[in-house]
């Protein structure tokens, strides 16, 4: 059976998402505003105090959901991939707020030149674009998927994140 | 106040605020405490901070923020989602709790305008103590605060309404009526611009440095809080609806983060200053009312409140909790008396009262309150017999 999960905005506090359980249980979620999120379990539906309640910062919430939906054989995948690609590595980077690369080009960023590092593609919404050319421009917001060796990576974050960019 | 003063002020503030939410209290009462003993009145023993032009500004900047902070909260979007508890229990609460305001503001100054604003300052709960609660206490999961939550939202639409013309009523009807049209007048105006203006600030500001996003977004505030204020409404309602416009910009999320420090600072000490204003004398022989007014604000919240539960299809206990969580009274009661007391249409002795009510009011509420919301539960499990019990009788 497949359990119905109700959603109701908590203006001020964030959003609730609550379901019942096969088994009687109730559970819910509250995302904060400010990205922490809050899991309440209810032994029973009709109890009126949580049986626990479990405050996750961003990253655990992801950590729990992932293992809680079946998906987290992460670790076995990357080990392999790990040896496969050896010194070389492939990494997502999220392009920071205020970044002076937005709204560059990827050749006028010349991180290649300048780090080693290759941008192979960018992940952004609503389409990534694969297959990234030097004419494609940085945007806020995006996340650039990169190849190059471990080593680079600070002098390539570095330079993202504070430049200089371009003829500078 | 010298930067020493200022030193120990905000040691102070700091001090009271960890030792109330150790006792899973709010903050504000405790601010307000702050002010009560520093400030020049009684009691005398610990004055040592005098309100000047300095603590009169930095509670402006403290009102700014508070009110900058609501706006963004509020989109048309959200409002229209809130969904159906947003009528029908806001009214509830509206009728008793206005009426019984206004009943104390009545025999307190008889029919004046000083009384209606007395009728916002009882009506109005505190969102920022309640919904503190609600954390603390872990019933966001539970769902009665639902409307919990609803209503406190009906409740700072129709006071930001109040807010608008509370600085400039009183001087006889037209002058009243003229300063109640400026506020909608601006209100619908900002509201207006809401729609628009976001397309515009987003093309601008997202282009900025943050460094200067910050800087203009600060201009924009004071500056619709400063025109607000020139029209003879009070700055409250300027910053207010520049958090509005705000909201439905790209950056609200940025400027939340960003503004957060300031907010919480500022408030601290705008609750503080508030305190110092405080003049427990003058309460003098309204004393007596003040507690009238207690009695009949946690009577009316809790009927109200358990109305507006038991016609939105919440149980009894339920419906306990959602009059509970009402009960305490902060930030808008206080930034109420804080506008009014600049309305030289008021007389200056009702004005000295408004004040010395509000944050004693306050004082008591917010404790009660917290108490209340606390306990909620239990006495709704010895008042009231379980709801599974309960569906089960009505369906013999």
């Amino acid at each position: 059976m497949h359990s119905e999960l109700r959603e109701t905005r908590l203006p001020g506090i964030g959003t609730k998402y609550a379901f019942e359980t096969a088994h009687g249980a109730r559970v819910a979620v509250i995302q904060h505003v400010d990205g922490t999120r809050e899991l309440y379990v209810f032994t029973r539906a009709d109890d009126d105090e949580p049986r626990a309640v479990l405050q996750l910062e961003d990253d655990e919430s992801r950590q729990l959901g992932a293992v809680l939906g079946g998906a987290y054989e992460r670790p076995k995948i990357v080990e392999e991939l790990e040896m496969a690609l050896g010194e070389l590595a492939i990494e997502w980077v999220p392009v920071p707020a205020g970044s002076p690369a937005i709204g560059h080009t990827l050749a006028d960023c010349g991180f290649r030149a300048r780090t080693g590092i290759t941008i192979i593609a960018i992940l952004r919404e609503p389409e990534p674009v694969t297959g990234a050319q030097p004419g494609d421009t940085i945007q806020e917001g995006d996340t650039l998927v990169t190849v190059g060796k471990l080593g680079q990576y600070p002098e390539f974050r570095r330079l993202l994140a504070e430049g200089p960019i371009g003829d500078a | 106040m010298t930067l020493s003063q200022l030193a120990l002020t905000v040691a102070i503030l700091g001090g009271l605020g960890l030792l109330a939410s150790r006792f899973g209290l709010s903050a504000i009462p405790a601010y307000l405490l702050a002010g009560l003993l520093l400030g020049p009145n009684e009691p005398r023993a610990l004055s040592v901070i005098e309100p000047s032009e300095v603590t009169t500004f930095v509670a402006e900047l403290g009102i700014i923020f508070l009110l900058f902070f609501l706006g963004l909260e509020f989109t048309l979007d959200r409002l229209l989602r809130s969904g159906r508890h947003l009528g029908l229990g806001g009214s509830i609460d509206l009728v008793l709790n206005a009426a019984i305001g206004f009943l104390v503001g009545l025999v307190a100054f008889g029919p004046s305008f000083a009384a209606v604003i007395l009728a916002a300052a009882v009506y109005v709960s505190s969102s920022a103590v309640s919904v503190k609660g609600l954390i603390d206490f872990r019933r966001l999961a539970d769902d009665e605060t639902d409307v919990i939550l609803a209503i406190l939202v009906f409740e700072d639409i129709v006071v930001a309404g109040v807010l608008g013309f509370a600085a400039a009523g009183g001087g006889g009807v037209s002058p009243t009526l003229i300063a109640v049209a400026k506020a909608l007048g601006f209100i619908t105006l900002a509201l207006a611009a809401s729609r628009f203006l976001p397309r515009w600030i987003d093309l601008v500001l997202d282009r900025l440095p943050s460094e200067f996003m910050l800087l203009f977004t600060f201009a924009l505030l004071v500056g619709m809080s400063a025109g607000a204020d020139a029209l003879g409404l009070s700055e409250a309602i300027g910053a207010l609806m520049a958090g509005v416009v705000l909201a439905e910009t790209s950056i609200r999320r940025e400027i939340e983060e960003r503004f957060l420090a300031f907010r919480d600072i500022f408030a601290a000490l705008f609750f503080f200053v508030f305190g110092l204003t405080i003049d427990v004398e003058a309460l003098g022989d309204i004393g007596w009312l003040l507690a009238l007014a207690v009695l009949l604000t946690i009577t009316a919240k809790l009927v109200g409140g358990y109305g507006a539960g038991l016609v939105g299809g919440f149980n009894k206990r339920q419906s306990l909790n959602v009059g509970a969580a009402l009960v305490a009274h902060g930030e808008f009661t206080i930034i109420l008396a804080q506008v009014a007391s600049d309305n030289t249409d008021i007389p200056a002795g009702d004005r000295a009262d408004l004040v010395a009510f509000a944050g004693l009011y306050v004082l008591v509420t917010a404790t009660l309150g917290v108490i209340l919301m606390k306990e909620s539960k239990r006495v709704g499990r010895m008042l009231f017999a379980s709801p599974r019990l309960e569906r089960t009788g009505n369906a013999l």
